[in-house]
């Protein structure tokens, strides 16, 4: 149902085992092993960087939310198990998802500003012509059963914060985690209160020391702490016991997490799931990801 | 007319044979309406489109009311244009909603760069049975009926109003009827969902729900969309139901060349005839509307006798019940005080103060007087007429419909593009 997680499209038709949808995507790639080996790509975190940084850049000169643009990388995400991303103009795909995501989270934008938008920061991709952009709001629509309406994890946020209660450097830095999760595949693994709760936690957990970086996004707060192996330890430790051990303030949301019967496993792998894409981001370079997608669009003529 | 051959209207509204289909490179859909449904005539065309009625084939079973949004600007040849956000809206809490008092979708299929959303189909609806009514001469809908429609239309708008749905336009136009006498709301084309929306739900499109059954919050330029809207809008379905007539039939006053809404005077003054002023000692949040100046000089320039009297609804009720031969020892029996207490409780005029869809179901008009059937037609003798359908293949042809956008309903996407791009 439309408000409702439990009875929503999101979770029976959207929700994917690891196993599952590593054998999604499998299957896309056999069907065109030759353009797989041709055309390689960076890993799948950094091109979400990627387009979550053009989605940003997109928006920015329209009035659009966080969560417009959250919906849109989720659109992306669905739409990506079910077509190989080297058949598609992913420059036209995260426009349209955009375009779509505005619409859903009542912030609508104009067809020919988007397409206007688009097309002053990727002259190269984006055609002027409009039917473009709506061809593919169908193909996006179609490929998603008209399925548009997506959970996110900060109304969960934003209920907890006065329940716990959270300061709002908790919930800012909670945000900023929520803002990450995106960059990995968890919006298809786990529903949104678990994100919600592993934001919470790295919240209060890993306080952040040096705020900055990239904008709205946790990981320079959190890169270095959560690596450093202490905070983590004192993680798996609180949740792994709730004998009282660790500052109060942990102990207070473990305990609250232990009455509230949490998922704590799939808490947990949330976390390692964050931390493993604060690694990996070490490694994004823009000028990379843009080439190697540049290359395959151009030689596929896939902009046509 | 429609027979074995029949090719599939293509995007234009036109015909195309079958073979001459064309693919555009690019999108194509893999289901197509007319391998699944043979289209057997044309219902209705309303704000969004048209709509069709339909038998399914290769193993499809039933009818269907298939409703096709046509494109937004209508030429030579069809564009994709972008789906106007009422269009989404619709699709996406369609595909999300199932309650047996909810219009149950089948399936959305996107095809020639239209689409048609595939309902099930229903043979009445509320506005062709109060017609009927009417015709030849009034006789009353019996009150067990009355009670039955209510409840399930009541169960259908809690169903909506908890998992945050707003219908913003109820009428009895869109409270469709099956043949078995299930109540199903349909038309969620201004449906939205209002928790925390982004914007607030004012600034997406400035005018909603029918006049006749807008609520006293929004002539006054409310803001602030609550359940309360639909809750007015049912009550006045209920005095519709009970009197054969619109209650509160205003004229609505069209929006100016600059697009301002204006203040629906008359509508008010329709509502002020049975209800009386409403008045701030009673409704504290009034002074704060809008509009409220304009109530004011509305008291000012004329001041009718009826103006300073309190609610008439309680006389408007008993002559109504007397019209129609409403009494307890009448065979179709009579929504009696209870009934009375109820309708006064929908029609408050502070929304805070309004009666949820909630609190309804449990109203004594539901709670006393025995089982309410899930088919409102039990123990109905009269027959109602079917769904008329045409098979006039002109209006089907036909590039450009007339009169199709929603009047005084801007497509709000546009409008608020148009807005942010001059600012």
């Amino acid at each position: 149902m439309a408000a409702n997680y439990w009875a929503s499209t999101q979770r029976r038709y959207w929700l994917f085992s690891r196993e599952k949808l590593a054998e999604v995507r499998e299957r896309l790639r056999d069907r065109d092993k030759v353009t797989h080996s041709q055309f390689p790509l960076p890993d799948q975190r950094l091109l979400n960087v990627y387009f979550n940084q053009q989605l940003i850049k997109l928006g920015k000169r329209m009035s659009t939310r966080q969560q417009a643009i959250a919906t849109a990388q989720v659109y992306l995400k669905r739409f990506y198990t079910k077509n190989e991303i080297r058949q598609t103009n992913p420059y036209l795909v995260l426009t349209t998802a955009f375009y779509l995501a505005c619409k859903m989270e009542e912030c609508p934008q104009h067809i020919r500003f988007v397409v206007g938008e688009a097309r002053g920061l990727w002259p190269e991709f984006i055609t002027p012509d409009v039917a473009k952009l709506g061809e593919c709001e169908f193909a996006l629509i179609s490929e998603m059963s008209s399925q548009l309406i997506v959970h996110h994890p900060y109304r969960t946020l934003s209920e907890l914060q006065p329940e716990l209660p959270l300061s709002s450097d908790e919930v800012a830095l909670a945000w900023s985690v929520i803002n990450d999760h995106y960059l990995t595949d968890l919006p298809l693994l786990h529903p949104p209160h678990i994100i919600a709760i592993m934001a919470i936690i790295v919240a209060v957990v890993f306080k952040p020391s040096h705020p900055g970086g990239f904008p709205g996004s946790a990981q320079t707060a959190l890169a270095g702490a959560m690596r450093d192996g202490s905070g983590m330890n004192m993680l798996a430790a609180a949740l792994g016991d709730n004998s009282g051990a660790g500052p109060p303030r942990i102990h207070k949301l473990v305990q609250w997490l232990a009455e509230s019967e949490v998922d704590i496993k799939a808490v947990i792998e949330c976390t390692q799931e964050l931390l493993s894409l604060y690694e990996v981001w070490e490694q994004y370079s823009e000028k990379h990801c843009k080439e190697l997608i540049g290359r395959m669009v151009k030689s596929k003529n896939l902009d046509k | 007319m429609f027979g074995k051959g029949f090719p599939f209207v293509n995007a234009a509204g036109g015909f195309y044979p079958r073979d001459e289909a064309r693919r555009t490179p690019g999108y194509t859909t893999k289901v197509r309406v007319r391998d699944n449904y043979h289209i057997v005539g044309f219902i209705s065309s309303g704000t969004y489109g048209r709509v069709y009625k339909a038998i399914g084939k290769n193993g499809k079973q039933g009818e269907f009311a298939i409703k096709k949004f046509k494109p937004d600007k209508e030429g030579e040849s069809i564009q994709y244009t972008g789906l106007s956000q009422s269009a989404i809206r619709e699709m996406s809490l369609c595909t999300e909603l199932s309650h047996a008092n909810v219009v149950q979708l089948e399936e959305i299929i996107l095809e020639d760069k239209c689409i048609f959303m595939v309902f099930e189909y229903t043979e009445h609806d509320l506005l062709q049975i109060i017609h009927h009514h009417t015709q030849p001469q009034r006789h009353a809908i019996p009150a067990g009926m009355v009670r039955s429609i209510l409840f399930q239309l009541l169960n259908g708008l809690l169903y909506l109003h908890t998992n945050w749905v707003l219908h913003r336009d109820l009428k009895p136009a869109n409270i469709l009827v099956t043949s078995s006498g299930a109540i199903r709301i349909g038309d969620l084309g201004l449906a939205r969902l209002f928790y925390k929306p982004l914007n607030s739900l004012f600034s997406g499109d400035k005018v909603v729900v029918t006049i006749w059954y807008r609520a006293p919050e929004l002539l006054l330029g409310s803001r602030h969309y609550t359940p309360a809207v639909d809750m007015w809008a049912v009550g006045c379905i209920f005095a519709e139901l009970l009197s054969l007539r619109p209650i509160f039939k205003g004229e609505e006053a069209k929006m100016d060349s600059k697009k301002t809404v204006p203040f629906q005077r008359n509508q008010m003054m329709k509502i002020v005839e049975i209800l009386g002023l409403p008045r701030k000692e009673h409704w504290p949040g009034l002074v704060s509307m809008p509009e409220y100046t304009q109530l004011q000089s509305m008291v000012l320039h004329r001041q009718p006798p009826h103006f300073h009297r309190g609610s008439n609804l309680e006389g408007w009720y008993q002559s109504c019940l007397k019209n129609g031969g409403y009494s307890s020892n009448s065979s179709a029996g009579t929504p009696g005080a209870d009934g009375f207490d109820l309708l006064s409780r929908m029609l408050e005029y502070d929304p805070t103060k309004r009666i949820t869809a909630q609190e309804a179901l449990e109203h004594p008009y539901f709670t006393n007087g025995g089982p309410i059937s899930g088919n409102c037609f039990d123990g109905i003798e009269s027959k109602y007429p079917h769904r008329r359908v045409t098979q006039d293949d002109n209006d089907i042809r036909t590039g450009s419909l007339p009169g199709t956008k929603r009047s005084g309903l801007p497509d709000d996407s546009l409008l608020r593009a148009s807005k942010r791009l001059k600012e």
